[in-house]
């Protein structure tokens, strides 16, 4: 329901190795994130974004603290049990789109499906279906290499929804962009957010997509400085 | 397990023009080592047939004395069958042999040579002993390797020599009245074959004999040989079967290089596939495949090389095989002699389906193992670092 709490980060803190020593990229951070959130993790390069991410993901674990996403804590889950909940929970979306280059834009997209196990028809049902979110049907047959990069992001797109996840991860989706398929791309986004109620969290410091943001977080050397409510400025166009 | 060979299978096929290269290459070693193998499989056939067929028959009864590596054997080594054993012979079961060690003087030469005595009229082993007949002068067969060696033609007339049962040297001569064509060696460098009567009249040894052959398929009724002992063919073909595991030996190196061949390609392939589809593999984990389920996508995928290797290479190999199966592969004679082996100018292969069965079985449990090798190291990466595409 809409304004529950779907994320609970507290106290987390993530240390990498780094030499003789470590390096700390998030310090002791407190979060709680609430169904259909449109939000943004905002900073500059090494303010810890990707790597709060990766631990919302369950690709990673936090060093000291607790994740709660839905009704899984992430420190406590085997390796099995997170690949579960990834395929399961999260849709991601990469920054150089991650597309599995000898499968085309069907198959990339239908991939999730495949591996929990849907029958063959409900799949195709779904593809279909997502591939009409993102205006890809006639592409459907065309291999990644084929794609233009805001077609591919597309693709990445279609990819992380044909689930329907409750949380969609999108690590600096427009990075890779220009100014006119960044924009399509978000529009898209925000357009899924409303319909089917999926909470999207990114990681970027575009300015293009964080004024398509409805909560902006911003994140400096590993803590939060700042958190607001916005009004996203690209809704109304 | 399905959705992995699914996905394994679209990875391969659409690698394209690099699975086709390894799925050649192994498919080149599959089919050779198999095809070698028949080979192999076939000679040892080959030389079983001939040793049969013309010399060892269903069994030999060998005169206790005889040892055929000690030439000096010979001069004791016959003696009368037993009454039992002579009527095995009277009913055509059996015909005798004798040997003498003695020596042939073509155009002047001296040169060591068994005589070998046999009945013109058996027809226990296939030796055309028929053509040893009615002359004034001794007739005498000899292989076609041996006319060579002496330079002897039908026709020509020389010199032997040999010691009688008492010690003492006597001489005659006798006439080449056939040169037979034999792939068994040993029937025929050094031999020369006579009417076993006139051998027994000139070494005094009258009824006596060295061996004695017996039919095709024979059992050894229970009768009473003394001085003679009975040698199955497990035992007279030990030899055949040494030549042929030495020989295999050589050629299992030639097994290993042809294999190791593919299977570097498959190896290596892995290896490179790990390093250049890190990023797949991070987006893989990240889209909820856990790191066993990669680990086995990837080894999976090796192991289908060896699969569509195996399909690749029934396509040609099993043509191949056939025909060099049916129709035979000619050797030169050089070669052929070089083996050492009874074996004919043509060979033919021969496939029993269960050391197939066991030779495939090796060849995919070896495509397996170096298949999951590289991908263990799958196992250790993150999925954060694999994600961006970096390495560990």
């Amino acid at each position: 329901m809409k304004n529950d709490i779907i994320i609970k980060v507290k106290d987390v803190t993530k240390k990498f190795p780094m030499g003789g020593g470590e390096f700390t990229a998030l310090k002791e951070i407190n979060l709680d994130v609430h169904t259909q959130d449109f939000l943004g993790f905002v900073g500059p390069s090494g303010s810890g974004k990707t790597t709060l991410l990766n631990l919302i993901g369950a690709l990673d674990t936090p060093s000291d603290g607790s994740i709660r996403v839905l009704d899984k804590e992430i420190e406590t889950l085997k390796h099995r049990e997170a690949s579960q909940f990834r395929k399961t929970t999260i849709g991601f979306i990469f920054q150089t789109f991650n597309l599995l280059p000898v499968y085309t834009v069907f198959e990339n997209i239908e991939f999730p499906l495949l591996l929990s196990g849907m029958h063959l028809k409900e799949r195709q049902d779904a593809v279909h279906e997502s591939l009409e979110w993102v205006g890809l049907l006639d592409k459907k047959d065309s291999r990644p290499a084929q794609l233009s990069g805001g077609e591919s992001q597309r693709v990445a797109v279609a990819r992380a929804m044909v689930k329907k996840p409750k949380i969609v991860l999108a690590d600096e989706p427009t990075a890779n962009l220009d100014a006119e398929n960044s924009h399509n791309i978000l529009k898209m986004m925000a357009k899924l957010n409303d319909s089917l109620g999926t909470t999207f969290l990114f990681s970027t410091h575009d300015q293009k997509v964080i004024d398509y943001l409805k909560r902006k977080i911003t994140l400096m050397d590993g803590q939060i400085v700042n958190d607001e409510i916005t009004t996203p400025k690209s809704q109304g166009e | 397990m399905k959705v992995l060979f699914k996905l394994a299978l679209r990875n391969i096929l659409g690698a394209g023009l690099r699975t086709w290269l390894n799925v050649g290459a192994l498919s080149f070693g599959f089919v050779i080592v198999i095809w070698m193998q028949g080979l192999y499989e076939g000679m040892l056939q080959q030389m079983i047939t001939a040793s049969v067929d013309a010399d060892y028959g269903g069994g030999q009864y060998w005169h206790e004395a005889y040892d055929p590596y000690d030439p000096l054997s010979l001069e004791d080594a016959h003696a009368k069958p037993s009454a039992q054993l002579q009527q095995e012979i009277n009913n055509g079961q059996a015909t005798p042999i004798l040997l003498v060690s003695g020596s042939v003087f073509p155009h002047g030469r001296a040169q060591p040579a068994v005589l070998r005595g046999i009945d013109p009229a058996q027809d226990i082993i296939n030796i055309p002993a028929s053509s040893l007949r009615g002359n004034e002068i001794i007739p005498v067969m000899i292989g076609q390797r041996m006319a060579r060696d002496s330079n002897l033609n039908i026709g020509d007339t020389v010199t032997i020599r040999w010691r009688d049962v008492d010690g003492t040297f006597d001489a005659t001569d006798i006439e080449i009245v056939h040169i037979m064509e034999t792939i068994v060696p040993g029937l025929d460098f050094g031999q020369l074959w006579l009417p076993i009567e006139d051998l027994r009249k000139m070494i005094g040894t009258p009824g006596e004999s060295t061996f004695i052959i017996t039919r095709k398929h024979y059992t050894k009724p229970n009768i009473n040989t003394p001085g003679f002992e009975f040698r199955d063919l497990d035992f007279l073909l030990a030899d055949e079967r040494a030549i042929y595991q030495s020989k295999q030996i050589g050629g299992s190196i030639m097994y290993i290089i042809l294999l190791s061949m593919g299977l570097l390609a498959i190896f290596d392939t892995q290896v490179l596939a790990i390093f250049r589809r890190r990023k797949e593999i991070g987006t893989l984990m990240a889209l909820g495949m856990n790191r066993f389920q990669v680990v086995s996508l990837f080894t999976i995928e090796g192991s289908l090389h060896g699969l569509l290797a195996l399909l690749v290479g029934s396509i040609w190999g099993i043509p191949l095989m056939a025909y060099t199966s049916i129709i035979g592969i000619t050797f030169p004679p050089e070669m052929i002699e070089g083996f050492g082996m009874a074996l004919g100018a043509t060979m033919y292969t021969s496939y029993a389906p269960s050391v197939y069965g066991i030779t495939l079985m090796i060849l995919m449990l070896s495509v397996i193992v170096v298949s999951f090798l590289p991908a263990r190291r799958i196992s250790k990466m993150k999925a954060t670092d694999a994600i961006r595409g970096k390495t560990q």
